[in-house]
């Protein structure tokens, strides 16, 4: 047994380094696919992820070391099922050299800010625009405004986040991960508009 | 002064070249320190007298004296009562007053405790902005994986033990009072730039200082950027002269330097610990920096001297008040070795072979611990890894709270290994306490990792190596109250570390020198070192040592104990026999092993030096289970 056989072929399909297989694993009706999320530390990241992964909320400080990895699966109402192999990076300013390992070869991109914090939302633009420039063909790209419970403490408005996102292609939504509030939307809506593999 | 490039003993024969300029300074950084310790009360002091008296006062054996290596009974071990360490500062520092000035502290740690929707961090995404909460560093996580309050605010001297139980929540009382306590803590850390920017510093003040930038009032960030910029000009100063500072005496206090090119580390303390010791936790302070950035950090300085590192080490705050907390209980930070969770020896050889299958599919290093103990550990050929990258990488681990969260990809370096480059690291938890650190040279080797730390997990379930792990857990380590009779009677039926387990045959103890306390001849404590292995052992602490005081205090004895073994000066010593007021401590030093036993400070020294003899055997009867045997790339 051993990886070390089975190690030059893997490679040779995996040739986006930290892309899923995607050959095989899609049909028409199971949908495999690579989500990135980015964005400034601390605007939501790793909650919105453990709150459509796990159906959890967690207030306490876990700052994403590198990028975790999780998966989640869902059915939309036509039959098909989902499966989104979701990178979740760290925001810190070291990472961001880094960022190109876990959004290469990504299908999705979910940039997310808060809207409580104007910086962030520059922080998002950014993103976009390096999305833009080295993301994969055709990525499809969402625009998260997190946080959208603390609408008392609002500093980037709806219409802000909704004309840049629509000047640049995104789809986009305001979320809150605390009150759970749109996050299984958001994925859906992600899902709805994958690209369907041809049946073959 | 001592100087680095110069053996300490030179000093004195080389006065600065200009006395003057460097008095100013000394009287600066003394002024400062004194009023930064000012509400520090007297009596915390001891006289200078007292100080030191212990390294004097060791006793040199020959190594003749030994007979079959052997510790035998001799009558030139010199015995001194020494004036004993003072005792129990922090019960003191409970009672402190609280000053107003704690507002910040006290908020933040409400912020974790309660939430409170008022407030935007605490809107629930508390420690989610990054790096104002994370800064204060209100939970730490030691390397137990125990989540601890921080005394971030640092009252070092009082520092909870690996063997406590987590109490959530637990406040010390000096624990919510900022700037009191930075001005009476015992031991201070600060990491500047050569041009005298702020890197790190564990101190609320400090903290609040460098990453907020905000002013609480009291003046007390002029004084602490007016000691930065002092630190700054000494070390530069003498730097200039083509010299190094190690070591600046001020009254009470040690401060060390450490400079690594662009970076200087300082400590300052008056906790007495060796200068060694203290010069190794900057060493690995250094060494955790160079983990998370990599070295070519100096690169940025090279381009800005100017360049201001904070930001790069955003959300790291627990990693490194963890590591200091480290200093404070773990013997790694200063034996340099690490530790093995006690298991059967098939049981890791079982956890070896599959690490060993996985390294050979090109995996630089598989790494299996429990909390920061080791289960295996694997290196591909010819790759070795050093203890105090091992320390620095659990630390780092087990600080992080995201990595108990889901399986993670990030990159790291180890300082020892290769300081200028990243490797990857896949982690991943497989229990609560028991993680899977998977490292690689490739960026892309992530779906490689997840698919050979699936086949880890299915084989260590089958296996029954996690159950086993557990168990081991639960039970603990090795007890002095198991120390066998006579190594001649060993019995054949002995299972967890020679503790015979069948209810029949009662272990016989050394009943009758200190019944009931401790172990045979009144040890009670001792940590066994294998210079090959680079790994050691300790005993779990028993009854006389129960208290997280009473370990502490053990603890530094131990540091000051292997320093004094250590000390190139007068050194290396092969066997000291030393008994104070609190113990009688025994260190043997051989070849192939360093043995530091303690004894209740009335044990008889015949007895001790034969329990010491029965130690070491106890230690070889079950070496294959206390210790990883056969994995040898460690070979450097």
């Amino acid at each position: 047994m051993g990886c070390s056989s089975s190690l030059p072929d893997r490679n040779s399909v995996r040739s986006g380094g930290l892309n899923p297989e995607n050959g095989g694993g899609n049909d028409a009706k199971n949908i495999r696919v690579k989500l990135v999320l980015l964005g400034d530390s601390g605007v939501g990241k790793s909650c919105i992820v453990l709150r459509f992964v796990r159906g959890q909320f967690d207030p306490t400080s876990k700052v994403t070391i590198g990028a975790s990895f999780l998966s989640q699966t869902i059915a939309l109402q036509d039959s098909t099922t989902v499966k989104f192999e979701i990178w979740d990076t760290a925001g810190q300013e070291r990472y961001a050299a880094l960022a190109p390992l876990y959004y290469r070869g990504a299908a999705v991109a979910v940039v997310v800010y808060d809207i409580t914090s104007p910086e962030s939302f520059v922080k998002a633009q950014y993103w976009v625009k390096e999305l833009q420039k080295h993301g994969s063909p055709g990525i499809i790209m969402a625009l998260v405004g997190n946080k959208a419970d603390l609408h008392e403490k609002r500093e980037v408005s709806v219409q802000d986040g909704m004309e840049y996102a629509e000047k640049n292609g995104m789809f986009f939504i305001e979320t809150s991960a605390k009150t759970a509030d749109n996050i299984n939307q958001l994925f859906e809506e992600i899902a709805k508009r994958l690209p369907r593999p041809s049946p073959s | 002064m001592l100087s680095d490039s110069n053996s300490s003993s030179d000093d004195d024969q080389n006065p600065k070249p200009d006395a003057t300029s460097i008095d100013q300074s000394l009287d600066a950084i003394e002024n400062q320190l004194a009023s930064i310790s000012m509400s520090q009360s007297v009596s915390e002091f001891e006289s200078e007298s007292e100080h030191g008296i212990h390294e004097e006062e060791t006793t040199e054996l020959n190594h003749q004296d030994f007979r079959n290596g052997s510790l035998s009974e001799i009558d030139q071990l010199s015995l001194h009562n020494s004036v004993p360490e003072e005792v129990s500062r922090s019960e003191k520092d409970v009672d402190e007053p609280k000053a107003s000035s704690s507002r910040l502290w006290t908020n933040a740690v409400e912020e974790e405790e309660v939430e409170a929707p008022s407030s935007p961090s605490s809107s629930g995404y508390a420690g989610e902005r990054g790096s104002s909460s994370s800064a204060s560093g209100i939970l730490e996580v030691n390397n137990d994986g125990e989540i601890d309050a921080v005394r971030n605010d640092g009252e070092f001297d009082e520092v909870s033990d690996s063997q406590a139980p987590w109490v959530p929540g637990k406040r010390h009382g000096d624990e919510d009072d900022a700037s009191i306590s930075w001005r009476k803590r015992k031991k201070h850390f600060f990491v500047l730039s050569h041009s005298g920017k702020p890197i790190y510093s564990r101190s609320v003040i400090a903290a609040q200082l460098f990453l907020f930038h905000c002013s609480i009032g009291y003046g007390d960030e002029h004084k602490l950027a007016g000691f930065s910029a002092t630190l700054q000009a000494i070390i530069s100063f003498v730097e200039n002269g083509g010299d190094r500072v190690k070591l600046v005496r001020a009254g009470k206090h040690q401060v060390i330097f450490l400079v690594k090119g662009p970076i200087y580390l300082v400590c300052i303390s008056c906790t007495e610990e060796p200068y060694e010791s203290l010069r190794g936790q900057l060493e690995l302070l250094y060494g955790q920096m160079i983990l998370i950035l990599t070295k070519s950090v100096n690169r940025c300085f090279e381009k800005n001297p100017k360049f201001d590192m904070t930001p790069l080490l955003g959300g790291t705050d627990v990693v490194f008040s963890s590591l200091i907390h480290s200093f404070g209980w773990n013997p790694a930070t200063f034996l340099h070795a690490y530790t093995c969770l006690p298991l059967a020896y098939a049981t890791r050889q079982a956890a070896g072979a599959i690490l060993q299958d996985v390294a050979d599919s090109g995996v630089l290093f598989a790494i299996l611990m429990c909390r920061h103990k080791v289960i295996s550990l694997v290196g591909a050929q010819k790759a070795s890894l050093h203890p105090d990258d091992m320390l620095l990488l659990s630390n780092f681990v087990m600080s992080s709270e995201s990595f108990r969260t889901s399986e993670s990809f990030s990159p790291i370096c180890l300082p020892r290994y290769n300081p200028m480059a990243f490797l990857y690291a896949y982690v991943h938890y497989l229990d609560v306490e028991t993680y899977l650190i998977l490292l690689t040279t490739s960026s892309d080797a992530f779906y490689h990792l997840k698919d050979c730390r699936i086949r880890i997990e299915t084989v260590l379930l089958k296996s029954n190596v996690l159950v086993e792990v557990q168990r081991s857990v639960v039970e603990g380590g090795m007890h002095v109250e198991d120390l066998p009779v006579d190594p001649a009677s060993r019995s054949g039926t002995v299972s967890h570390l020679g503790q015979p387990r069948i209810p029949t045959g009662p272990p016989e103890r050394f009943k009758e020198v200190f019944h009931g306390i401790g172990g045979p001849a009144g040890l009670w404590h001792f940590i066994y070192r294998s210079i090959y292995l680079d790994q050691y052992v300790a005993s779990e602490f028993s009854s006389p040592i129960s208290s997280l005081q009473q370990q502490k205090r053990l603890y530094r004895a131990y540091q000051k104990l292997y320093t004094s073994m250590h000390d190139k000066g007068v050194g290396p010593h092969k066997t000291q026999f030393r008994r104070d007021e609190n113990y009688v401590m025994l260190c043997w030093v051989t070849q192939d092993f360093e043995l530091y036993a303690t004894f209740d400070p009335l044990a008889d020294k015949a007895l001790a030096i034969k329990i010491c003899n029965r130690v070491c055997q106890w230690v070889k009867d079950v070496e294959n289970e206390i210790f990883l045997l056969g994995a040898s790339p460690f070979s450097w």
